[in-house]
């Protein structure tokens, strides 16, 4: 008789009467499991990881009541997943490691799992569509956490990129009018639009006569590195600043002879300190050691 | 000042001219302007000319080869040309198209442009 009463019951329907059933149960194993995992890193308190647990009850049930079906486009089901988007970007930003939140989930599911085991007024038909509801939901889930884990590691990525961009081509204003551009590493399309870009903007800013470019740490150079420092000699031309190329060691100035590349209209210095003469000669400034001032 | 179709033309001093380029410049059609300038930069005894690029915000293949001609029947005439006042961006871009250093000096503004040697 029972069995015929649930036959005609959808699955959500009998998804949530097994829930309510044991809903103290099933809360309290999730919170304990959450604490286990979340509260020795204090990645969480225990208040939060209470209420995240009794917020994903309150979700999953609505979503099941829904409908008969668990329909992916409903808003309960967006619900759901942005709940654990959220969650899971705050357990990112707080130094969570994305396994462990893999696994909760996993415990999640487990937890349902274990309740469909003992109850023994199922049919081995509707066990099987629990079944596949619960893998299809936590599946979705799962998914949506990875793709919110690889975005924040695409994020704090290109901002590290930023961040190193800005610090490995550092330009200063090492006397009035002088500025000194070392670059370090090579030289390519992207890196010399960013460099070009701030390079100008520094030549008007600080009304810059001369830049000394230091390319002391540049590993190796080709065509196209060469091609993008002729770019950037030109620019700095354009702006009516002098352009002074220094720190050209012996195995570039070899490559750069080998490819034939022309940098006779470059001026050209074998260090920095030649380079920061030549300025100073460019701008009529001459540096004497105090004693030769007395004197 | 002196108006020529397309730009304004003022001495500011020891033979320096200051070519300020209006909309009406068309860098398409450079013979409708280079010989009536030349003319005049004659008249006014030019030594050197600065050319103005404080409202021009791309400097194209059609503009950059107007320039080029420009500072081409400056040197015929005796005249050094000076671009001053280029813009960060202007200089970036066109610094990325070229194939050759340009035939012109270039100053940050007009100051330096004067006490250039």
């Amino acid at each position: 008789m029972v069995r015929n009463a649930k036959s005609k019951k959808s699955t959500n329907q009998l998804l949530i009467e097994q829930m309510m059933t044991k809903v103290a149960t099933i809360s309290q194993d999730i919170e304990k499991r959450g604490q286990s995992i979340f509260g020795q890193g204090n990645l969480l308190t225990l208040d939060e990881i209470n209420d995240y647990s009794l917020e994903f009850l309150e979700l999953f049930v609505l979503l099941l009541q829904a409908g008969e079906k668990v329909d992916r486009r409903s808003s309960e089901h967006k619900a759901l997943r942005q709940f654990f988007s959220n969650f899971s970007q705050q357990i990112q930003i707080r130094g969570g490691n994305l396994e462990e939140f893999v696994r909760f989930i996993h415990f999640m599911q487990d937890v349902f799992l274990n309740n469909l085991e003992t109850d023994s007024t199922l049919d081995f038909q509707q066990t099987r569509e629990i079944l596949l509801l619960l893998a299809s939901v936590f599946n979705d889930i799962i998914l949506d956490v990875f793709h919110v884990y690889l975005a924040e590691k695409e994020r704090t990525i290109q901002a590290q990129q930023e961040e190193l961009k800005h610090t490995s081509t550092p330009i200063t204003e090492i006397w009035d009018g002088v500025l000194t551009l070392p670059i370090i590493g090579t030289l390519d399309s992207s890196r010399t639009m960013s460099v070009m870009e701030n390079m100008l903007a520094r030549i008007e800013k600080d009304r810059a006569k001369v830049v000394v470019i230091d390319v002391t740490g540049v590993q190796a150079i080709d065509s196209q590195v060469s091609h993008h420092l002729i770019q950037m000699i030109r620019a700095v031309g354009l702006m009516g600043a002098k352009a002074i190329l220094t720190g050209i060691r012996p195995e570039i100035a070899r490559a750069i002879t080998s490819l034939n590349i022309d940098l006779s209209m470059v001026s050209t210095r074998a260090t920095l300190s030649e380079g920061l003469k030549e300025a100073f000669a460019l701008l009529s400034i001459t540096v004497l050691a105090a004693d030769v001032q007395h004197h | 000042m002196t108006m020529l179709q397309g730009m304004h033309l003022t001495p500011i001093g020891d033979g320096i001219i200051l070519l300020e380029p209006t909309d009406g410049l068309d860098p398409g059609e450079p013979d409708a302007y280079l010989v009536p300038l030349a003319g005049t930069l004659q008249q006014m005894r030019a030594r050197r000319l600065l050319y103005d690029l404080k409202n021009v915000p791309v400097i194209d293949t059609l503009y950059y080869a107007w320039l080029t001609n420009l500072a081409s029947i400056c040197r015929i005439s005796g005249i050094d040309m000076v671009l001053v006042n280029i813009r960060p961006a202007t200089a970036y871009a066109l610094a990325l198209t070229m194939e050759d250093n340009p035939p012109f000096a270039c100053a940050l503004d007009v100051n330096r442009a004067r006490n250039l040697p």
